[in-house]
């Protein structure tokens, strides 16, 4: 039994996962209503908020009858907020202390990237080794406010990044052209939900593909062409064109996506496609890859929607499938790594 | 001219590429440590300069926006390069919990975007630098 905790952002959360069953149990405090106001995540209020959910998100996964089976600690050693890390690699050693279990970091990026493959395990655990043989090597696309990733899982588990952004992540993206158009925040779900009233070809904005060959993303281009429109537009235009405006907006990220996922895709024989990360849960962009993966003849696998955001489910999972990435530190000796890269 | 005095006169470019020019040869003629101050709003080229810094201190890697993890760190041959997006710090206390000093080894640069967030914070001897679009969708770029 695999007890894990992730505190990366402005989630709090807590999970108890059984190789053998499956998820057993996840708990999950979100911050969202707490940074609202302040248009995004505020650092030193996310880590006291972290403090304070901790011990009552750990007492419900004690209350369960599987908690006194825990044999490791796993928690998210980066990347992310250093001082949120802090909180849930400190919680994560007192419980390993306590319960005389061992710890281990796990990769977040990681977490992401095996997320798709949650619910493979879950339909038939004692198969996963076997079934996971028809579906590596692994394209997979990772799409967050942090980042937007395509990498590889070839058959002995080791991970390759195939892409990354240049410049802006594509949630980044999305929340930041939501700020120029005087949205709230987060803003990727606002500009979904006033984007579906309007045409997404509406206004022309760049996809920055560049060549076919270089597959790395760019989205800042993107930002300043909707800040030129914008000024091009009265207010009371823009206020009645909204609609179009973030439907053309969002067309532009999910194009960049699923253009450049298209290009990897055809680049081998991959054998699964999987989408993962807080956009996953965008509508537009999860029909457009299910299309491309049927288009390669290839199976596809999104994250489900609770293990799209920051969630420690992924966290005891990936502990356990990732047999590559989890670091094993000797004693309490484990940091944090704010920076740390997929791979 | 030297790059200060073209910069303090202000300079506008046509394209992300030669503002990254001006910043590569800003780079290579900054102090062994100090503070830029990023002014300007959403959009108007704040990261690119940054990557044009690191251009200018021969740093290879990719340098994204800081916005998620409020800052990133680039280490190169000729520098540190930290990059701060202040956006979201209320105060300049907020500083104090980031571990910022941690990583500030000479020789480093410290590139700040939004320094009027944390302007108790900002260093006496900080450079600012001015970012602006004008209508005819230049970049323009000028050292106070």
């Amino acid at each position: 039994m695999i007890l894990a905790l992730e505190s990366s952002c402005d989630e709090s959360a807590v999970a108890l996962f059984d190789p053998s069953r499956g998820l057993v149990g996840e708990w999950v405090h979100s911050q969202i209503a707490l940074h609202q106001p302040h248009g995004g995540v505020v650092p030193d209020m996310a880590t006291r908020e972290h403090l304070r959910q901790f011990a009552p998100l750990i007492a419900l996964a004690q209350a369960k009858p599987e908690f006194a089976a825990v044999s490791q600690i796993a928690v998210t050693h980066g990347p992310g907020l250093a001082a949120c890390l802090a909180i849930g690699g400190a919680a994560a050693k007192a419980l390993a202390l306590a319960l005389r279990v061992p710890v281990v970091g796990v990769n977040h990026l990681r977490a992401h990237a095996w997320s798709p493959f949650i619910s493979v395990h879950a339909e038939a655990p004692g198969d996963f080794a076997e079934r996971m043989k028809a579906y590596l090597p692994h394209l997979g696309l990772i799409v967050s406010g942090g980042n937007t990733l395509l990498f590889t899982i070839d058959e002995a588990r080791q991970f390759t990044v195939l892409a990354s952004t240049r410049d802006d992540a594509a949630g980044e993206a999305l929340d930041k052209g939501a700020k120029l158009l005087g949205l709230g925040y987060p803003g990727g779900p606002l500009v979904e939900k006033i984007g579906a009233g309007g045409r997404a070809d509406a206004f022309d904005f760049p996809r920055g593909n560049g060549p076919r060959s270089e597959l790395d993303f760019s989205f800042s281009g993107l930002k300043t062409s909707l800040r030129y429109r914008l000024e091009k537009m009265s207010e009371e235009e823009v206020a009645t064109r909204l609609p179009d405006l973030c439907a053309s907006y969002q067309q532009a990220v999910m194009d960049a996506l699923v253009r450049k996922t298209r290009v990897a895709l055809e680049r081998r024989g991959w054998r699964s496609l999987g989408l993962s990360g807080g956009v996953a849960n965008n509508a537009v962009l999860r029909t457009a890859l299910a299309a491309e993966a049927r288009r390669a003849k290839v199976d596809f696998f999104a994250a489900q929607p609770k293990h799209t955001g920051d969630n420690a489910g992924m966290i005891a999972f990936a502990a356990w499938a990732d047999s590559t990435g989890v670091r094993r530190a000797e004693g309490l000796d484990l940091g944090v790594e704010p920076n740390a890269p997929l791979a | 001219m030297n790059i200060f005095d073209k910069l303090r006169a202000g300079i506008t470019t046509a394209s992300a590429d030669a503002s990254q020019a001006i910043a590569a040869e800003f780079a290579a003629a900054l102090p062994e440590t100090c503070t830029l101050a990023l002014h300007g709003d959403l959009g108007v080229g704040k990261t690119t300069f940054v990557q044009g810094l690191a251009r200018g201190f021969g740093i290879t890697e990719n340098v994204t926006s800081p916005t998620f993890n409020i800052y990133t760190v680039h280490r190169g041959p000729a520098r540190t390069l930290v990059h701060l997006d202040a956006y979201r710090l209320e105060t300049a206390a907020q500083i104090e919990s980031l571990l910022l000093e941690d990583f500030l080894n000479p020789p480093w640069c410290l590139a700040v975007e939004w320094p009027e967030k944390i302007a108790a914070w900002i260093p006496a001897s900080t450079l600012h630098l001015d970012l602006g679009i004008t209508a005819d969708e230049h970049h323009t770029i000028r050292l106070r």
